[in-house]
């Protein structure tokens, strides 16, 4: 029985320490780090193995990218009051209630074909393989937006522009 | 005949011994005790070679295994969080949702 013990316990801190090696050696500390700083600019970098000048180049990009976005962002925002403030001041007018929801859809699409440009020449400055992998992770969710990012967002509690 | 029968059990009756007294005998056996208990481990493993290498194959195996599957799993959570993030800032649906 003594014996018995003893080997099980032997094979038990065996398997511990290779369960811990496996999951050191498959876990990815940058990763885990950008996370906890919220630094996204972080993950893009290691996850998606960006050098120096990709780094730089997709920087410049966003840069770029941030005033349009701004302006998207108030023009949605001011759809959604102009909507919202017409359902609570004349919610028996179906025409125009129709209309306002046109818009702020139209709005929305009008964005996502932006932001989509954006993804494609942010991807085109990774490699290949790297490119590919970020398309595959962001385009559906901004397709889906409605579904998959905006209900994280009742969680946020600042805006990040 | 029963005569050196009585002789030897007369002398077998008076026949006593007296070992020399050793103090390291007690000492000596638990030694030897001990060094038994070693070697019946080394023993015991030898004799059930393939039972425990198999159950060592095995553990191992799944021991890997799930290493690497909660280290995944962490990694694919940690992605989703940060894509999620990234859109965020990137996405002016985001703002205007996060700005009411």
């Amino acid at each position: 029985m003594k014996h018995l013990l003893r080997t099980l316990f032997g094979l038990g801190a065996a398997a511990a320490a290779i369960g811990f090696m496996c999951y050191h050696l498959n876990s990815a500390p940058e990763l885990h780090a950008a996370v906890r700083k919220g630094d996204a600019m972080a993950w893009l970098r290691t996850d998606f193995n960006l050098d120096e000048r990709q780094f730089a180049e997709i920087q410049r990009l966003h840069e770029n990218y941030a005033p349009s976005c701004e302006e998207h962002c108030r023009m949605i925002q001011e759809a959604i009051q102009a909507r919202d403030a017409l359902r609570k001041t004349n919610g028996d007018d179906l025409v125009a209630a129709a209309e306002a929801e046109r818009t702020l859809q139209q709005l929305r699409a009008t964005c996502e074909s932006a932001i989509t440009t954006h993804v494609y020449q942010v991807a085109a400055v990774m490699s290949p393989a790297d490119g590919k992998r970020y398309l595959a992770l962001v385009l559906p969710k901004i397709a889906d937006f409605d579904h998959q990012v905006a209900p994280d967002l009742k969680l946020e509690s600042r805006h990040q522009h | 005949m029963n005569t050196s029968r009585d002789k030897l059990s007369e002398i077998l009756q008076d026949w006593r011994v007296k070992p020399p007294s050793d103090p390291g005998f007690r000492a000596a056996v638990w030694r030897r005790i001990g060094q038994q208990g070693e070697a019946t481990w080394s023993a015991y493993l030898r004799a059930h070679t393939a039972a425990w290498a198999v159950a060592a194959v095995l553990t191992f195996s799944v021991a890997g295994v799930a290493g690497r599957a909660l280290a995944q799993a962490r990694v694919e959570a940690d992605r989703e969080t940060m894509v999620v993030s990234y859109l965020v800032e990137l996405d002016p649906r985001a703002q205007a949702i996060l700005k009411q």
